[in-house]
C-alpha cells in the first residue's frame, strides 16, 4: 500500500471524507484499490461485536469481585494470619494463651525434677552408653523400685 | 525525563504528546486513584470496579453474547485488574489497560470453551457425535440461522490470529469508535504508531479471511 494512502487509510475506514489525493491515488492504483476494499469489508465485519443492549451489573457485583481476589490471593503459610486482622488477632491470642499454660506446666516440672534427690532412672540415663538404645533398654528393665 | 523532553525540540512530534500525556494523567484524579489502588487500599479498587464495570459489562457482552457468562468473566477481569494493578505504568490510560484486559479475557474463554467443547465431543463415538452435529445447532459447523451470529463468529475467528496489542487497538477504533487522535492519547503512542499498528492489523486479518474462505475447515477456531 503506498504512503498517500496508509495516512488517510483511518480516516476513510471511520467514514471521514476522503481527501482529492487519495481519491485519486484509489481510482488509479489497481493495488491500493484491491487492498482498501477488502479491509473496508473487514472493517464493517468488526462491528458485529458491538453490544447488542446495555446490561446492568448486579447491586452485589463488588462483593463478587471481592470474594474472587480472597479465593485467588496466593497464600503463603503465614499470609492468612495477617490477611484478615480479626481473625489474626483470635490465633494470635489463642497461640499466647497455650504459651502461657505450656511455659507454666513446664516450670512446674522443673520445679518437681528439682525437688528431691535424683530419680534412679535419671542417673542410669546418664551413665549408660549413648550410641547402644538395648543396653540403656536392659538397664531401665532391670529396674525396680 | 519530562522536563527534558518538555523543553527539547523533538523531532517526532508525537512522542512530546505522549510524555505530556503521560505526566499529565499520573496527576490527574484518576491518576491519584490508581496510585492509592496500588498502595493497597481497598476503597480506590472500589471505586475503580464501580466506575468501569458498566463499561466491562458492555465490552464482554459484545464480545462473548453470552449473558450468563458475562458477569463471571467481569468478575475475573477485576480480579485481574486487582492483581495487576502494581504494574500499570500510567503509560497508558486506565481504561486502555482495562479494555486489553477485558478483550484477554473475552477470548481466553471463548478458547477455554472451544475446547470444553472438544473434550465433550470426543468422549462420543462416532455416532453420537453425527447425531449431536445434526440436532444441535453448532455455530462452528452448520451456517447459523442468524446472519449477525454468524458474522460475529468469522470476525472472531480472524481476530484470534492477531496479537493482543493488534485486536485491542482494533477493537477500540472499530467497536468503540475512537479516532486515532484518541488512540494515541489512550495509549501514549504517536498517531503514526498507532496507523502502522492498525494497518499492519488490517493486511493480517485480511490474510486470515483469505486462509478461511479458502479452506474453512483448517483455519476454524
Ligand atoms: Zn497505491
Amino acid at each position: 500500500m503506498h504512503q498517500v494512502i496508509l495516512d488517510r487509510l483511518e480516516e476513510y475506514l471511520s467514514g471521514s471524507p476522503s481527501s482529492r489525493e487519495f481519491t485519486t491515488h484509489l481510482e488509479s492504483c489497481e493495488e491500493c484499490r484491491a487492498e482498501v476494499q477488502e479491509m473496508k469489508e473487514l472493517s464493517g465485519a468488526l462491528s458485529a461485536l458491538r453490544a447488542p443492549e446495555e446490561i446492568t451489573p448486579s447491586l452485589g457485583f463488588y462483593a463478587q469481585v471481592a470474594r474472587r481476589v480472597e479465593a485467588q490471593r496466593p497464600r503463603s503459610p503465614w499470609s492468612w494470619v495477617w490477611l484478615e486482622p480479626a481473625f489474626g488477632k483470635r490465633v494470635a491470642f489463642a497461640s499466647l494463651m497455650s504459651l502461657v499454660v505450656l511455659g507454666s506446666y513446664l516450670i512446674t516440672r522443673e520445679t518437681e525434677y528439682s525437688a528431691g534427690p535424683p530419680r534412679p532412672e535419671a542417673i542410669m540415663a546418664q551413665q549408660a552408653p549413648a550410641d547402644n538404645p538395648d543396653m540403656i533398654l536392659a538397664t531401665l528393665a532391670s529396674y525396680e523400685p | 525525563m519530562g522536563t527534558l523532553t518538555g523543553t527539547l525540540p523533538l523531532p517526532a512530534f508525537g512522542s512530546r504528546v505522549a510524555v505530556k500525556t503521560r505526566v499529565d494523567y499520573q496527576n490527574s484524579q484518576e491518576g491519584a486513584l490508581v496510585r492509592r489502588a496500588q498502595s493497597g487500599d481497598e476503597a480506590a479498587f472500589r471505586e475503580i470496579v464501580e466506575h468501569y464495570q458498566s463499561k466491562v459489562f458492555s465490552i464482554i457482552h459484545g464480545i462473548v453474547r453470552q449473558r450468563n457468562d458475562v458477569e463471571d468473566i467481569a468478575q475475573q477481569v477485576f480480579a485481574k485488574v486487582y492483581f495487576s494493578i502494581r504494574n500499570f505504568d500510567f503509560r497508558s490510560s486506565l481504561i486502555t489497560w482495562i479494555y486489553k484486559i477485558t478483550v484477554n479475557e473475552c477470548f481466553d474463554y471463548l478458547r477455554k470453551k472451544k475446547v470444553r467443547k472438544l473434550v465433550y465431543e470426543s468422549d462420543l463415538s462416532e455416532d453420537e457425535v453425527r447425531r449431536v452435529e445434526n440436532t444441535e445447532p453448532s455455530v462452528d459447523r452448520q451456517a447459523p440461522a442468524d446472519e449477525t451470529l454468524a458474522r460475529r463468529d468469522y470476525v472472531l475467528k480472524l481476530l484470534s490470529r492477531v496479537s493482543e496489542e493488534e485486536r485491542t487497538l482494533l477493537l477500540l477504533k472499530e467497536v468503540e469508535g475512537r479516532s486515532v487522535e484518541e488512540l494515541a492519547q489512550m495509549t501514549g503512542m504517536n498517531e503514526n504508531t498507532i496507523k502502522v499498528k492498525l494497518f499492519r492489523a488490517r493486511q493480517k486479518l485480511v490474510k486470515a479471511a483469505q486462509r478461511l474462505d479458502r479452506a474453512p475447515g483448517l483455519v476454524a477456531g
